[in-house]
């Protein structure tokens, strides 16, 4: 009977745990509001740095610090899927292996723009707190050669799981709060020729 | 009869010491003729020259001279020292006021020049064409090149304390923020991103003027 008893109790504590954490009040949509579009201006940023790392004519130091920009928007240990038309296996590299082998890429000219931006899964709230979604970008690319022929092309969609956490920092003596977005790895849906 | 000798004489010794000593001490109280003309006389040098401006004395000299010469009683003998007295003590008065007037004057005059110098200071300020921080935000994304936007964050950069330089962008106005950043970063961001998309929200500066933090806002 006592041990009856113990685990009722002990079933009640824990469930209304659990709903005094379900009930932790959610932040307000305007918030929201803007923690999504700061993930969406995030990648945003990532196309740009991706844009100019692939470009030729980024004087190399110059595209030193982009690659280390992009690095910092990145979850520790990400990864970036590579895919080509001509391989039916997506290949995956570290995030700065990636941008670097990027940086190198056996073109005289490249274009790199991404487009339809959007989110696929809107962010969710975790458990632990943490916000997670997932956005789709569609990257087109294109090498040409020394006499300025376009050489390859191709068009792939890729998804970017975005995290979002609050955290807090100590600035002139005052506490700031503020949302920290890292992206995860980018994974490879399809690629087309255009 | 001989000791009465010694008594008498005894008696006419010390008689003899009381009265001279008593005069003695009657003389330094009172002046003799003497003296008194020698005062009369070194009163009127002093007095004469005092009134007509032939002492290199300070005013506070003459002050202290002529309260000196107020010391010797001229009221019965000599009514002309005392008649001189009274206009010496209304020159010095007068020459005080007038020296008080003048370093008032001279003190007016120099408030009045500082003044002048910090208003020219300021019209020569506001006369040279003044880039402020968003005339830079908005050079570095439109510059030409990442040579030229390089340059013109090299001297965006001098308006803070330093590159690193806390700058804050707030995503709306319920305390949320993005991830905090420096004065150098930001400047190259704009360089890479070539958008605006934030305005002044508030600015922090050092006693030197200098950028200390910088609040942006979403726009």
């Amino acid at each position: 009977m006592k041990k009856l008893l113990f685990s009722i109790a002990f079933a009640f504590f824990a469930l209304a745990g659990y709903q005094a954490f379900a009930q932790e009040p959610e932040i307000s949509p305007e918030r929201k509001q803007a923690i999504d579009s700061l993930a969406l201006e995030k990648v945003r940023d990532l196309s740009k740095y991706i844009k100019l790392i692939g470009a030729k004519n980024t004087p190399w130091s110059e595209a030193n610090r982009v690659i280390d920009r992009a690095v910092e928007l990145f979850a520790s240990d990400s990864e970036i899927g590579v895919s080509s038309l001509s391989k039916t296996k997506v290949e995956y590299y570290k995030v700065r292996q990636y941008l670097e082998r990027l940086m190198r890429l056996n073109y005289d000219r490249v274009e790199i723009d991404w487009y339809k931006i959007q989110y696929v899964s809107d962010l969710q709230r975790q458990p632990d707190g943490t916000y997670v979604g997932v956005i789709t970008i569609f990257q087109t690319f294109k090498g040409y050669d020394a006499e300025g022929k376009l050489v390859y092309q191709d068009t792939t969609k890729k998804d970017i799981t975005v995290y979002v956490n609050r955290k807090e920092t100590q600035i002139g003596g005052r506490l700031v709060g503020f949302w920290d977005v890292l992206l995860g790895d980018m994974r490879v849906k399809e690629t087309t020729l255009k | 009869m001989l000791k009465q000798l010694k008594n008498i004489l005894m008696i006419a010794l010390v008689a003899a010491i009381t009265i001279c000593g008593s005069t003695s001490c009657n003389s330094s109280k009172k002046l003799s003729k003497k003296e008194y003309k020698v005062k009369v006389e070194q009163a009127e040098r002093d007095l004469n020259a005092l009134l007509n401006d032939e002492t290199e004395w300070t005013l506070e000299e003459q002050q202290a001279r002529l309260e000196e010469i107020k010391e010797t009683d001229f009221s019965s003998k000599n009514p002309e020292i005392m008649e001189m007295i009274e206009r010496a003590e209304a020159k010095i008065a007068n020459d005080l006021a007038e020296r008080d007037r003048l370093a008032e004057e001279k003190r007016l005059a120099e408030e009045r020049r500082i003044a002048e110098e910090q208003r020219l200071r300021e019209l020569e300020e506001q006369s040279q064409p003044k880039t402020d921080l968003t005339d830079y935000f908005t050079m570095i994304v439109n510059a030409k090149d990442m040579t030229s936007a390089n340059d013109i964050i090299k001297q965006a950069l001098n308006l803070f304390e330093a590159p690193d330089a806390v700058v804050l962008i707030r995503l709306n106005n319920f305390g949320d923020y993005d991830k905090p950043t420096t004065a150098s970063n930001y400047l190259n961001y704009l360089k890479d991103q070539k958008t605006i998309n934030v305005g002044i929200y508030n600015i922090k500066y050092n006693a030197n003027n200098k950028i200390t933090e910088l609040e942006l806002i979403k726009k």
